[in-house]
């Protein structure tokens, strides 16, 4: 079967799993809630992994927010369009196209395949509770704390970031070494990625419309146009890979996560907010929350790499993530550079593991982990001004399962 | 609305008896043509044309000649509520329009707030001034033609201007994704974004100005002129995959091209003209009208556009000719042609994909009536385009909405 199709079925398994009753004494096991400052004590602590932690942090949060929910939609997942796209990825395989990966990682990669955008859409509009309307039909439109305008959101959220997920993945075809059938696949997959990119960009567009709100669109509008920024600086830093990144420094480099990482939830969340109506206040709260949240997340699967006990298996890791950026910030940019020769070997291969002891020595890890944990108290700090409750604590839980390093 | 009718089409036309695919379409096209009283004798003389036209290639003409006769009747008969019109009638529509787009180039750079100068650059790309601005013309046209109509009002409604703007953003976004999609070299005589900076840029490229007429859409302020464009972008994905898949039935396959012409490109000039007629005018007649001739010019636009792919050369087209054979794809001419050379349908069926078939397929076009066949077409959309806007109060922009038309299928680029 063909991965998109799977994904349709794994959308569905994974929400069919969530009806099972929650594993004992998870809320309890957490990494110390309350206490802003407690859990930076526990970092190194031997409790679960910090993907599975962050897993059943999510899994808990995602039965607070009602029925399950895929946000795929339904008119989506049946429409001619989508089964069309699964038969021609059926054609990719075997191939080498990026698509096939990504579709791949839609059905198999637990770790990024938890949606967790739109989760955390549907958690703040329930943490935020109901606005300031006096509409009753308003009211009514409302399941498990959750008006229904906010659930497409969610969904909007998510197709957002799936669409941009398949067009990251488009080949060049100048670039591409002369074989023939080689060729004529690549182009095949780019014009199916772009196709189907298109098609979950236009759905967004349309329940967007439906919305019926304009400074709702105006923002998410505003998203798609960051993150195609924040992709393309992505790409530029990327193009250099193996060899010697621009000098950013860590503000650019936020700067630039921002648009990549951040923009798109912390402008959903602030959605969530307006579609409620909310006031500014609440609405700049939900921003900020989806913000640092994400900012801290992005540190946290940075710093993986670089975390003790984990050089053995995972090695890989791009000079452009954040314990990088800012270890060559304290060195120096010379420093930096002959860091870099030393590692490379005959034929300009790079020796990430010697790369990677030689940054690890450095302070750019513990400065990445203080970096994570700002963001993550900016995140907390947020959420104080929506009354206590089991999704606020769900949010709070996702904050501290990115700021965990164990 | 206008959904419901392709789907009705559709129906209609797979039951339809399938005999002479021009008849049945002619059939099929029946309802959406005739929504007045004269929905009958126009269907009756669209057969009585049919038939003429089938009798030989010479009789075209002939048959162009009846139409025209057809078209001034209508003309005439809308003008005789008016008295300003016959002077104005010949107005060149180009220059009538421009004035409203003054700086419109400028003001589509403005919406692009990007850092990354290169990003600006590719964006900014298409937006060279060298462009026809034939959807922004027509929306502006319809724009005053519908204030006029409204109220006597002369003036442009900034809202109305901005959706000129959006409506050539979206454009321009699809053109770079479709160059993407079919690796295009070329494009109004220059290389293609894709070719220059590569696909993967180019991609982003397009959704950043997609991203950029949202904006400046959620900016006027009105949900239902948002959900007018919207629906445009979703038409336009529908009609990429339409062009994926084809059609084994012959009736299948005309209806088919007839919808993906529809949703590549007449939805756009449908919904943007629709959207500046309800910011221009409360009254949803009008707003029909507008949709209506938007789409049928629309139509006719993309069916001489299939034809130009044939006739022109590439100097004149700024693209390679028969682009659309050697994307394997069969427009209207084609499908005309294999009714009289029913040989060409292995090679429909088949995309064109041996060597030679493009080149045979050409010649098997040029020596049907296909052309023809595809040009009276266009003429009938044309002449359902004016007669729509012939229903709106006279004012000059009207008549150069009704010159429009005649435009469209006199055009050689």
């Amino acid at each position: 079967m063909c991965p998109l199709l799977l994904l349709r079925l794994g959308g569905c398994c994974s929400r069919l799993l969530l009806l099972r009753p929650p594993p004992p004494g998870l809320w309890s096991g957490r990494g110390g809630g309350g206490g802003g400052v407690r859990w930076r004590r526990g970092l190194f602590s031997g409790s679960p992994s910090a993907a599975s932690h962050w897993s059943k942090v999510v899994s808990e949060a995602e039965k607070i927010v009602g029925y399950p929910t895929s946000f795929m939609s339904l008119r989506c997942l049946l429409s001619d369009e989508l089964s069309n796209i699964a038969m021609q990825v059926r054609k990719l395989v075997g191939t080498k196209h990026p698509l096939l990966n990504t579709a791949r990682g839609l059905v198999y990669d637990s770790r990024n395949n938890l949606q967790m955008r739109g989760l955390v859409v549907l958690l703040i509009s329930k943490a935020a509770g109901p606005g300031n309307t006096a509409e009753l039909s308003f009211q009514h439109d409302m399941v498990s704390g959750i008006y229904s305008s906010q659930r497409s959101l969610a969904e909007i959220t998510e197709l957002i970031h799936t669409a941009f997920l398949v067009h990251r993945g488009i080949v060049n075809i100048g670039e591409l070494k002369s074989c023939d059938g080689l060729l004529k696949d690549m182009q095949f997959g780019n014009k199916i990625a772009v196709l189907s990119g298109d098609f979950l960009l236009a759905n967004a567009c349309t329940s967007l419309a439906q919305l019926q709100n304009t400074k709702v669109v105006e923002l998410i509008s505003s998203a798609i146009g960051d993150l195609v920024q924040g992709i393309y600086y992505d790409n530029s830093n990327l193009s250099e890979q193996n060899c010697l990144t621009h000098d950013i420094g860590i503000s650019t480099w936020k700067e630039q996560i921002f648009l990549s990482h951040s923009a798109l939830l912390a402008k959903s969340c602030q959605a969530a907010m307006e579609l409620a109506k909310h006031d500014a206040e609440i609405q700049d709260m939900a921003f900020q929350y989806g913000k640092n949240m994400s900012m801290s997340h992005k540190l946290h699967s940075d710093l993986q790499p670089f975390i003790k006990g984990k050089s053995s298996d995972s090695v890989a890791f791009s000079l452009n993530s954040a314990p990088v950026v800012l270890h060559q910030e304290f060195l120096g940019r010379e420093a930096w550079i002959k860091q870099i020769r030393e590692a490379q070997n005959k034929g300009n291969l790079m020796d990430f593991t010697k790369l990677q002891e030689a940054i690890k020595a450095g302070k750019g890890v513990t400065s990445a982990i203080d970096l994570c944990h700002y963001h993550g108290n900016r995140a907390l700090e947020a959420l104080e001004c929506f009354p206590s409750s089991e999704a606020r604590s769900a949010l709070e839980n996702m904050v501290y399962a990115v700021t965990r390093f164990s | 609305m206008a959904l419901w009718w392709w789907r009705r089409c559709c129906c209609c036309f797979s039951r339809a008896p399938a005999f002479g695919s021009l008849r049945s379409l002619l059939e099929a096209a029946g309802p959406r043509l005739g929504c007045g009283p004269c929905a009958g004798r126009a269907a009756g003389r669209a057969e009585m044309h049919y038939f003429l036209g089938r009798s030989s290639v010479l009789s075209f003409p002939k048959i162009r000649s009846i139409f025209l006769r057809f078209h001034h009747t209508t003309t005439s008969r809308t003008c005789s509520c008016s008295k300003t019109v016959t002077d104005e009638k010949y107005k060149d529509p180009f220059k009538l329009g421009r004035k409203d787009l003054k700086n419109l180039y400028e003001d589509i750079k403005k919406e692009f707030l990007v850092s990354t100068a290169e990003l600006r650059e590719m964006c900014e790309y298409y937006f060279d001034g060298k462009g026809k601005a034939f959807r922004p013309m027509i929306v502006v046209l319809m724009a005053r033609a519908c204030n006029i109509h409204h109220n006597n009002s002369g003036e442009v409604q900034a809202s109305q201007r901005s959706v000129a703007i959006i409506a050539e953003m979206i454009h321009t976004a699809s053109l770079v994704h479709d160059d993407v999609i079919d690796d295009a070299n070329s494009r109004r005589g220059k290389m293609t974004v894709n070719q220059i900076w590569g696909e993967r840029k180019a991609v982003l490229a397009g959704d950043f100005i997609l991203s950029a007429a949202s904006v400046a859409l959620a900016r006027i302020g009105n949900t239902t002129i948002i959900s007018v464009l919207s629906q445009v972008i979703e038409d336009l994905v529908r009609g990429e995959f339409l062009q994926l898949g084809s059609k084994e039935n012959e009736n299948e396959r005309f209806t088919h091209y007839l919808e993906k012409t529809f949703k590549k490109t007449a939805s756009l000039i449908a919904n943007s003209c629709k959207a500046v007629s309800i910011l221009g005018c409360p009254d949803p007649k009008v707003h029909e009208i507008a949709y209506q001739y938007g789409k049928n010019v629309g139509i006719a636009f993309q069916l001489i556009d299939d034809v130009l792919d044939f006739t022109s050369c590439a100097d004149q087209l700024g693209k390679p000719a028969a682009a659309d054979l050697k994307l394997g794809l069969a427009t209207g001419p084609v499908l005309f042609a294999c009714q009289q050379f029913p040989e060409m349908n292995a090679m429909i069926m088949r995309r064109f994909s041996l060597p030679g078939d493009v080149e045979r397929a050409r010649q098997y076009v040029l020596q049907s009536d296909g052309v023809q066949q595809t040009t009276y077409l266009a003429q009938r959309y044309c002449h359902e385009a004016m007669k729509e806007i012939s229903k709106l109060r006279p004012s000059p922009e009207r008549d150069a909405l009704i010159q429009l038309t005649e435009t469209v299928l006199t055009r050689d680029k």
